[in-house]
């Protein structure tokens, strides 16, 4: 049976078609503000060669899609992250505007889970604002492990920038300030995952979990093991997709 | 009279206030007024709430003319009995609605309940006409937010304070046992009349009829499929503050005849597996029906309120007495069972919780605090706390009056909601 996962993020939206459990289609596009018109493009683009017998959607923009079948991101997100690990009981899933800690049991349904506050501090888009800003090439992240995290204290995004403008004034490298934002950021998430529970071992998901040294800084801070998964920006859209498989 | 015409006596801002009622309408009107499957005893409470600022106010105008008093309220530890029975009128004040909210933050920080900055606003726009009708506001000091606020509010309105403790020792019962009778006394003073055994007797009778019409509404929420959505319950226990009780109590338990029969023919508002929420945490005064809106547009019912909007208003009725004194000894001790947070300890709150969940079949609680509420945001780690212990799924959920974070709830709702049907 073929099933398309359709995830509507804030920053990305993200398609997935499986075929029974295989994919056989991902495509991610920027959402632009806009991620229903995004998301009913690249549903109809995708239709004309892979004509999935059903979609499933989730992400924020899922509510415009009543003649779908709907479902949470934050069940998406369990079902998708279990089919690539599941011996693994949290998820941190950290998206663009929100952070999730997510519990599963061993069947992969949820079982609790945490949200950040309505702000996006500590989220994907405080990172790439930041980043952005510091005008550095995607190759250079790997290069903040080596180098002296600067403190940074503030995590509204807001705030944060002016901050950063100010330690580059004084002189401070940019990788010193990349280094002092994934520690920061690091610091925030271990605090946020702890308030779920003490794991074992963690799923770090999301877009969030492209930036490389976050997930070992984290992973040095809890003292336990972070797995993340091949495209971790995919698993919600692969969980949607999965779950409208076994639903049939 | 026309309402406009009342409303220009009682001095309120009639612009302000049409742009107050203007979007209530339709939002009352989508979320209750168009429903499917509501029972027809709630005519009558749509009619109270379509002229909820008109009907009830033109009573105690034209009681007021009569020679009774209307005192104005936040809180269930306020002895409604004693204001009964001297004949004069116990209102609630209108305070869960954004619009005054900017208002409130002219004279109290941002970091403030919201509760407390809304009926500020209400005083200060002149927009509540309970307000305005109100010869005193009766305050008590639960929480510090209140306690200062009073202060602000004397500058606009009369308003008297009843000092609450924060134990439930013998001594302290003993302390609100004296703030009780000071009340008494106070109100004895103010209205003229005085107070007996004879017209206390009839005022508990009135109150403790309205509560337990109310304990039989909530009994009927045990039946599977529930009989009546949560939102429908909430606005009747938010009505419970404002309509005369008598009336109120009459009314509620025509409802019950209804859903009686509709337990008997085992007909539901929802599907049988729906899952049933309880909703634990801060009062959710009217027009604040967000919280119910969700969860019950994503498929699930509440099944109760333990909440000052719910259950801790009439769990408990009020004692008889041979004496006068013996009276207002029961009317103490009634009010002190209620577990509010701004108690310590306050493990009667989780008992009542935990009771709630098994006595109503709940499939999960949600725990709902105003922001900056420290007494039941505090609390809610113990909550949590039990209800993990007992594998008894829970989800915190904080929030204000605005709109603008529905779409943070709503995820964090349905979530919850999928995790217990699947």
């Amino acid at each position: 049976m073929k099933v398309a996962g359709l995830d509507l993020g804030s920053v990305n939206t993200k398609l997935v078609i499986l075929d029974n459990d295989q994919p056989v289609y991902k495509k991610t596009l920027p959402s632009r503000f806009d991620p229903v018109t995004t998301g009913r493009e690249l549903l109809k683009e995708a239709y004309k060669e892979y004509r999935p017998e059903k979609t499933v959607v989730t992400g924020y923009g899922r509510v415009s899609f009543p003649e779908s079948r709907v479902i949470t991101e934050i069940t998406c997100q369990a079902r998708g992250c279990h089919h690539f690990y599941p011996e693994v009981s949290y998820i941190l899933d950290l998206g663009g505007q929100d952070a999730k800690v997510i519990k599963k049991n061993a069947q992969g349904k949820v079982i609790n889970f945490v949200m950040n506050d309505k702000c996006a501090a500590g989220t994907g888009r405080f990172l790439d604002v930041i980043f952005k800003g510091l005008h550095l090439a995607p190759g250079d992240i790997g290069l903040a492990l080596e180098a002296e995290p600067v403190a940074i204290n503030s995590m509204c995004t807001v705030f944060a920038e002016s901050e950063v403008i100010g330690l580059l004034a004084k002189g401070t490298s940019k990788l010193s300030v990349l280094a002092g934002l994934f520690k920061s950021t690091a610091t925030r998430l271990a605090h946020f995952i702890e308030t779920a529970g003490q794991p074992e071992s963690l799923v770090f998901t999301g877009g969030g979990a492209y930036y490389q040294p976050l997930v070992q800084l984290l992973a040095k801070q809890l003292s336990i093991q972070v797995m993340t998964p091949p495209e971790p920006e995919l698993t919600a859209a692969f969980g949607a997709a999965l779950i409208g498989v076994s639903e049939g | 009279m026309e309402n406009r015409e009342l409303w220009s006596l009682l001095e309120m801002d009639l612009e302000k206030h049409d742009d107050l009622l203007a979007p209530l309408q339709g939002y009352f009107t989508s979320l209750f007024l168009e429903r499917a499957n509501r029972p027809q005893g709630m005519g009558y409470f749509d009619m109270v709430v379509g002229d909820i600022h008109g009907i009830r106010v033109k009573e105690l105008a034209v009681a007021k003319k009569d020679g009774s008093k209307v005192f104005a309220t936040f809180c269930v530890y306020v002895p409604e009995e004693i204001i009964q029975a001297v004949g004069s009128a116990c209102v609630g004040l209108c305070g869960g609605s954004q619009f005054t909210v900017p208002s409130g933050e002219k004279v109290l920080p941002r970091n403030t309940c919201p509760l407390i900055k809304s009926a500020m606003g209400f005083k200060l726009d002149r927009v509540c006409p309970y307000f305005q009708v109100a010869d005193w506001v009766i305050g008590e000091t639960t929480c510090d937010g209140k306690k200062k606020a009073w202060e602000i509010l004397n500058d606009y309105i009369p308003t008297y304070v009843m000092e609450l403790p924060q134990k439930k020792l013998t001594r302290n019962i003993a302390f609100w046992e004296r703030e009780v009778s000071e009340f008494a006394a106070f109100i004895e003073k103010e209205t003229g009349v005085e107070l007996t055994k004879d017209n206390l007797d009839r005022g508990i009778a009135v109150i403790n009829g309205k509560r337990a019409a109310l304990k039989r509404l909530a009994s009927l929420r045990k039946a599977v499929p529930s009989p009546i959505h949560g939102l429908d319950v909430l606005l009747i226990n938010q009505l419970a503050f404002f309509d005369d009780p008598i009336r109120f109590a009459k009314q509620v338990h025509l409802l019950c005849d209804e859903l009686e029969g509709r337990i008997a023919r085992r007909e539901g508002v929802v599907p049988t597996n729906a899952p049933r929420i309880l909703i634990t945490g801060t009062p959710q005064p009217i027009p604040y029906w967000k919280i119910h809106a969700l969860i019950e547009q994503g498929g699930g019912v509440i099944v109760g309120e333990e909440s000052c909007v719910g259950e801790r208003y009439y769990k408990d009725l009020t004692d008889p007495g041979a004496s006068l004194e013996e009276l207002l000894k029961n009317i103490a001790a009634r009010s002190l069972n209620v577990n509010c947070a701004c108690f310590t300890p306050n493990s009667g709150r989780i008992e009542d919780i935990v009771f709630m969940v098994n006595n109503l079949q709940v499939d999960g609680v949600i725990d709902f605090t105003l922001q900056f509420c420290q007494p039941y945001g505090v609390e809610s780690h113990n909550v949590a706390k039990e209800m993990d212990r007992r594998n008894i799924p829970y989800l915190k959920l904080e929030s204000d009056f605005s709109e603008e974070d529905q779409g943070q709830l709503k995820t964090r709702i349905d979530a919850f909601l999928e995790m217990l049907v699947c």
